[in-house]
C-alpha cells in the first residue's frame, strides 16, 4: 500500500505483494537494530521480523488486508506495537520500551516498539484508526483492546473499576482502561483484540 | 499529502459518526451500551453492569431482557464516548414513538429513553419508544418497504411492520425430489428457496453481506408452552412414533410420503 523510490525502507518480513521496477529484499537480523537491539528484543519478547527493501521503483506492502494508516513523524517517537508495525522509512530508528501494565493487558507483554526519527510509518489497524488528540486539559481513556498507538509527550497509566460486583458475576465488561494524560496523538482501531480484561 | 484527521474533544461529533466504523456518543447522562464496544472516552464516565443497585429505576423503565442482561452495561456521567464493534459498519437510527426489531448480537448502544425488550422471535431484541440507538451491519445498512422477500442471513431487523413469516418456493415444497434437492443439494440446490417475508407499512434493513455477525449464545427463554423457542423438547412434536429403519423422518412428514 506504500511506495518507495531510491532510498530504503524496512517493512515487515513478507508483506510485500507486488512491486515494478528493481527491488531487492535482505532480511535484517533482530529488527535492524544492531546487536544490541537483537538481545533486547529477545529478551522482551517484543519480536519483530523486519527486510530491508531498497531500489527503484513503486512496492506494495499489504498485510491480512488490515487497514493502514500513514504516520509522518518529524522528530517525535511513536509507540507502536510490533504486530502492527507494517514498514517505516530507513532513516526512521526503531527501538523497544517497556509499557508496564498496559501491555499485560492486552496480552502483548509488557514492552512495546518504538519508532523514532523523521519520516514516514505504516501502522496497521482492524479498520480505519481514528487518532484522537490529547490535552492536558482532556485526558483519554482508551480500552486496551483498541489501542494501536499513540505519539507525542504522553503519560499512560493503567486504570481499573473492578469492585466486589465484577467477582459477583456483574462486571461492566469495561473494567480496564488505559488514561492518556499530556500532549499528543493516540491511534484508536473500531475493533478489540481479545484481551483478558475485555472479559471482566 | 495530508496527514489523517485528527479529532479531540471538541471536534468529535456529537452523536454521530466518526467514520463509517465508530461512532461518537456525546454522553450527558446515561446511555446502554453492549459490553466491550467502548473504545474510547473523553471525561468522566463510569460503566455499570445490570445488577442491583442505584441503577435499578433506569433499568426497570427501560430494560427488560434478563437473557441479555450480563451483556450490557450502563454508561454513566459526562464526556465523548467512542463505540466501535469489530471493524463492522456502524450507523445511528431516530425511532420515534416507534419500534424497531434487530438481530440482538447487531445492537450495540441505546438510549435510555428508548425500552429494551426480548422479542418473541429467539435471538432478536424489540426497542420501542423514542430516540436514538446505534447497531451494527456486516456491510452498509439497506433500508427496503414492504412487501419484500429477504435472505435469512441478510436481515439486521425491522421497524413497525408486523408478521414476519418464513415463504419458502413453490419448487422446493412440491415433492420429495425438490425436498431431497435441498436437504443434500444433489442436482443442485440454489440455496435461495427460503425467505423471510414481510408485508405491511415499515421499514426492512438489510446488510449487503450475507455472512452474519458472529453473536454470543444467550440462553433459552422461559419454558413455557407456547413461547417460541421456549425449552429445548417442543420442536419434535409432529410424531409420537419411534422412527423405523429406513424412516425419513422429518422430511417424510414434511412432503407427505
Amino acid at each position: 500500500m506504500t511506495g518507495t523510490t531510491g532510498e530504503a525502507v524496512k517493512a515487515k518480513n513478507g508483506a510485500m505483494v507486488a512491486y515494478d521496477g528493481q527491488m531487492s529484499f535482505k532480511k535484517m537480523t533482530g529488527g535492524g537494530e544492531g546487536l544490541r537491539g537483537m538481545v533486547t528484543r529477545r529478551l522482551t519478547g517484543e519480536q519483530m521480523a523486519v527486510m530491508e527493501v531498497k531500489g527503484q521503483g513503486t512496492c506494495y506492502f499489504a498485510d491480512r488486508a488490515s487497514e493502514i494508516n500513514l504516520v509522518r513523524l518529524q522528530g517525535e517517537k511513536l509507540y507502536v506495537e510490533a504486530s502492527n508495525l507494517l514498514c517505516t522509512d530507513a532513516a526512521l530508528h526503531t527501538g523497544t520500551t517497556f509499557t508496564g501494565l498496559r501491555g499485560a493487558s492486552q496480552g502483548n507483554g509488557l514492552f512495546t516498539t518504538t519508532v523514532e526519527g523523521s519520516g514516514q510509518a505504516a501502522i496497521t489497524s482492524a479498520g480505519p484508526a481514528v487518532v484522537l488528540r490529547v490535552t492536558k486539559q482532556s485526558p483519554l481513556q482508551v480500552d486496551p483492546g483498541a489501542y494501536v498507538a499513540h505519539t507525542g509527550d504522553l503519560k499512560q497509566h493503567f486504570q481499573s473499576g473492578v469492585n466486589f460486583r465484577t467477582f459477583m458475576g456483574e462486571g461492566s465488561g469495561e473494567a480496564f482502561q488505559i488514561r492518556f494524560e499530556g500532549e499528543g496523538l493516540v491511534y484508536v482501531q473500531p475493533s478489540e483484540r481479545d484481551t483478558v480484561g475485555g472479559e471482566v | 499529502m495530508t496527514g489523517p484527521v485528527v479529532h479531540d474533544v471538541q471536534t468529535l461529533p456529537a452523536d454521530d459518526n466518526v467514520n463509517p466504523y465508530a461512532f461518537s456518543v456525546d454522553l450527558n447522562g446515561q446511555w446502554f451500551l453492549q459490553k466491550g464496544k467502548m473504545i474510547a472516552y473523553y471525561g468522566r464516565i463510569d460503566f455499570h453492569g445490570i445488577g442491583h443497585g442505584h441503577l435499578d429505576r433506569l433499568i426497570a423503565g427501560s430494560f427488560h431482557s434478563p437473557l441479555h442482561a450480563a451483556d450490557w452495561v450502563v454508561a454513566e456521567g459526562q464526556g465523548k464516548m467512542l463505540l466501535a464493534d469489530r471493524a463492522f459498519d456502524v450507523n445511528s437510527y431516530d425511532l420515534d414513538e416507534g419500534n424497531l426489531t434487530i438481530r440482538s448480537g447487531n445492537l450495540l448502544a441505546f438510549q435510555p429513553s428508548l425500552s429494551l425488550k426480548q422479542s418473541i422471535i429467539p435471538g432478536f431484541l424489540t426497542l420501542i419508544g423514542t430516540g436514538k440507538f446505534v447497531a451494527a451491519s456486516n456491510g452498509p445498512v439497506v433500508f427496503v418497504e414492504p412487501p419484500v422477500r429477504v435472505d435469512p442471513q441478510a436481515l439486521v431487523g425491522w421497524a413497525d411492520c408486523p408478521s414476519p413469516c418464513h415463504h419458502y418456493d413453490h419448487q422446493y415444497l412440491r415433492g420429495f425430489l425438490g425436498g431431497l434437492r435441498a436437504h443434500t443439494g444433489i442436482g443442485g440446490a440454489s440455496g435461495e428457496e427460503h425467505q423471510f417475508e414481510f408485508v405491511g407499512a415499515g421499514t426492512v434493513l438489510l446488510q449487503s453481506t450475507e455472512q452474519l455477525m458472529p453473536e454470543l449464545a444467550t440462553g433459552t427463554v422461559p419454558d413455557e408452552a407456547g413461547v417460541p423457542g421456549g425449552g429445548g423438547h417442543a420442536q419434535q412434536s409432529g410424531s409420537q412414533l419411534p422412527q423405523l429403519p429406513g424412516n425419513l423422518g422429518g422430511l417424510q412428514r414434511r412432503f407427505g410420503l
